[in-house]
């Protein structure tokens, strides 16, 4: 009977020395819940790369203090569902006191209260809806809002002479936040919305939807739409005959939406969040993503995924490995820093005190900044 | 008028590859008596297989690829009876069922695994469509007719000219009462997968033509194309024709009048009216 006893506590503690727990002390553990697979994962293989570039970076400067850092990847498969169930998972099992959320404005709001319940610091590179944060005080965003942007579509659609257009939209909670910042701020500049089409994600027909906006052939309509969809709409509508100034937003400013439009996104202008590229730290992440990659098709909010692992690095390094540590001392080592995507300083809703919004255009099939 | 005119042309474009899909989907049903929630995944693995030969290293011109593109999804087809369906072909309905969804699972996760989550095209030249009596057309759309057409024919011809159509009628009717009266079941049903899966693959293939390419079309379609079923009476071929083209219309025409954010509700809709009001609109008889 002993020597089972014996034996069990061997077992016991082999298991022990060889558990995932133990082997994690000699790194720093951060969770990502991205879109690996679904609809939306043609967006997290990008940030993925992003990620993965910055934290082999800080890797090869020595990690923080010494213990590498190590990023523990959960397919949230593009659903809010599981969006949930990834941030549970790495919470609870991984125990990851600090994760980057998921893409989708619509996905973090799932997941965020999930990171807030459980006091696990959760930070948002790419969600741009204006109630992102509001779940609480452990979660973060360290990208423009939508109102910003909202705003700032509406007066490039004034400066062009547009004073009444139609609107269409991605019907999801980024859309829909954006559109609504758009129709305040163009309503309130004295412009008039006439017609407002919200469309599904995923479709490959939005041939009846362009029919519908571009009835009475407005000279401009403002679509806010996504990568995929984009790509779809701008097609049809060219192959429809549809002429007209395509207005924008920061989702359909990718390579791969003008890759697969062709042509037919040639001319359209949009807003974005905006990243001044003549920067040091813009060219220096550049080259680096070049080095690694092998081109320089830099992937949609790729940078400000960047920028958040450095920012989270950062606060690990100041406030320590734990979540409170890590909430505590994320503002203060923003406060000032200038990233890839310029200045992290946050505000008060712990999303971006300093906003710069860009114009982007397509020209000869290139995303480059619209200068009037 | 001319919206009008268009969105009805749409409705019937969007309408026929619906009908691609329903009238496969509702032949294995009336073969097998089971549905196929992997038929969505024939529909996305018969664009792929195309877009494998268009691109390296096969590098075949689109044409030519769509011969042997048509022919893996057969085998395809072929071998999801093999492997999942023929051994459960005592097993009851749950079951299929749920070895259909976990095969759809798997095989549209290896889809994704091969090509990855991205959206691909096979590259096409982009081009204006044609324009008559106000309407525009594009060469991809008038294709995407004219197969239909060639399609619905070809089924038509097979189901009611040869003895092959007749046994699987049989088959279709009662199973057990054809295999008595000496009809060959087996090769039955091996016909009712080719053509089904010809049928999945064409209609995949020219929604990716005209549209693009990505993992999860299969299933999205698939709804629609069990919706198109369930309105047409399940396991008539000329239902799902139907049912199709009148899922297509109506979602179209609706964006007219409402948001269309309740575009797919709007299929929805009528089929929850239709199952529950008139449930025998085309088969003639009563469902249940």
């Amino acid at each position: 009977m002993s020597k089972f006893k014996a034996l069990f506590a061997i077992v016991l503690l082999v298991l022990f020395v060889a558990s995932p727990v133990r082997a994690a002390q000699d790194t720093i553990r951060i969770g990502a819940a991205f879109a690996l697979t679904g609809s939306i994962a043609v967006y997290g293989e990008g940030f993925r790369k992003c990620v993965d570039l910055a934290v082999d970076e800080i890797n090869a400067k020595g990690g923080i203090k010494g213990k590498k850092i190590q990023i523990v990847y959960e397919d949230n498969k593009s659903t809010p569902k599981d969006c949930v169930t990834a941030v549970r998972k790495l919470i609870t099992v991984d125990k990851v006191p600090v994760l980057f959320g998921p893409a989708g404005s619509s996905n973090f709001m799932a997941a965020a209260p999930v990171a807030q319940e459980s006091k696990a610091v959760m930070v948002s590179a790419q969600g741009t809806a204006e109630k992102l944060t509001q779940a609480g005080p452990f979660i973060f965003r360290i990208i423009p809002s939508n109102a910003k942007q909202g705003q700032r579509l509406a007066k490039l659609a004034f400066d062009m002479g547009y004073k009444k257009l139609p609107v269409m939209y991605v019907n999801n909670d980024w859309g829909l936040d954006l559109k609504d910042g758009f129709v305040e701020s163009f309503k309130k500049m004295g412009g008039v919305v006439t017609d407002i089409i919200p469309f599904d994600e995923k479709k490959t027909d939005y041939r009846t939807e362009l029919l519908r906006v571009n009835r009475g052939n407005p000279a401009a309509i403002v679509n806010l739409t996504y990568i995929n969809e984009g790509a779809v709409q701008f097609k049809q509508a060219y192959e429809m005959g549809i002429k007209t100034q395509w207005l924008c937003g920061s989702a359909a400013r990718a390579p791969k939406m003008v890759e697969l439009a062709g042509k037919a996104a040639e001319g359209v202008i949009g807003t974005y969040p905006s990243v001044p590229q003549d920067t040091k730290q813009y060219k220096a992440f550049k080259d680096a993503y070049r080095k690694k990659y092998g081109d320089d098709k830099i992937p949609i909010f790729g940078d400000y995924n960047y920028d958040m692992v450095y920012l989270v690095a950062k606060a690990i390094e100041k406030g320590g490995y734990t979540a409170e540590g890590i909430r505590k001392a994320l503002p203060a080592v923003a406060k000032g820093y200038k990233g890839v995507t310029g200045d992290k300083t946050f505000d008060a809703k712990r999303g971006m005190l300093n906003a710069d919004m860009g114009l982007w255009t397509v020209k000869d099939g290139k995303i480059i900044d619209y200068k009037k | 008028m001319d919206i009008l005119l268009q969105s009805v042309v749409n409705g019937i474009l969007a309408g026929c590859i619906y009908a691609l899909f329903a009238m496969g989907l509702t032949l294995i049903y009336g073969v097998l008596n089971f549905v196929n929630f992997a038929h969505g995944e024939l529909i996305m693995w018969g664009a792929y297989f195309l877009y494998l030969f268009v691109s390296e290293p096969f590098s075949l011109p689109l044409w030519v690829a769509v011969a042997p593109a048509l022919l893996c999804t057969v085998c395809l087809g072929m071998a999801m009876d093999f492997a999942v369906f023929r051994p459960l072909r005592k097993a009851d309905r749950l079951t299929l069922l749920i070895a259909a969804m976990g095969l759809s699972f798997l095989l549209r996760n290896a889809a994704q695994f091969f090509w990855g989550a991205e959206v691909r095209t096979y590259g096409l030249e982009i081009t204006r469509g044609f324009r008559f009596l106000g309407l525009s057309l594009t060469a991809n759309q008038i294709l995407i007719i004219g197969v239909t057409v060639i399609c619905v024919i070809g089924v038509y011809l097979l189901f009611f000219r040869t003895s092959l159509g007749k046994s699987m009628r049989a088959v279709s009717d009662n199973l057990d009462l054809a295999r008595v009266v000496g009809i060959n079941a087996r090769w039955s049903i091996r016909a009712a997968w080719v053509v089904s899966a010809l049928l999945a693959g064409t209609g995949g293939i020219l929604m990716a033509l005209d549209t693009n390419l990505n993992p999860e079309m299969g299933v999205i379609n698939l709804v629609k194309a069990f919706a198109a079923t369930l309105i047409g009476g399940v396991g008539n071929l000329w239902g799902a024709l139907l049912g199709g083209l009148l899922i297509g219309l109506a979602e179209n025409l609706s964006v007219l009048v409402i948001s269309p954010g309740y575009k797919d509700a709007v299929a929805f809709a009528i089929m929850v009216g239709i199952l529950l009001t008139r449930p025998y609109i085309v088969t003639g008889k009563r469902m249940d």
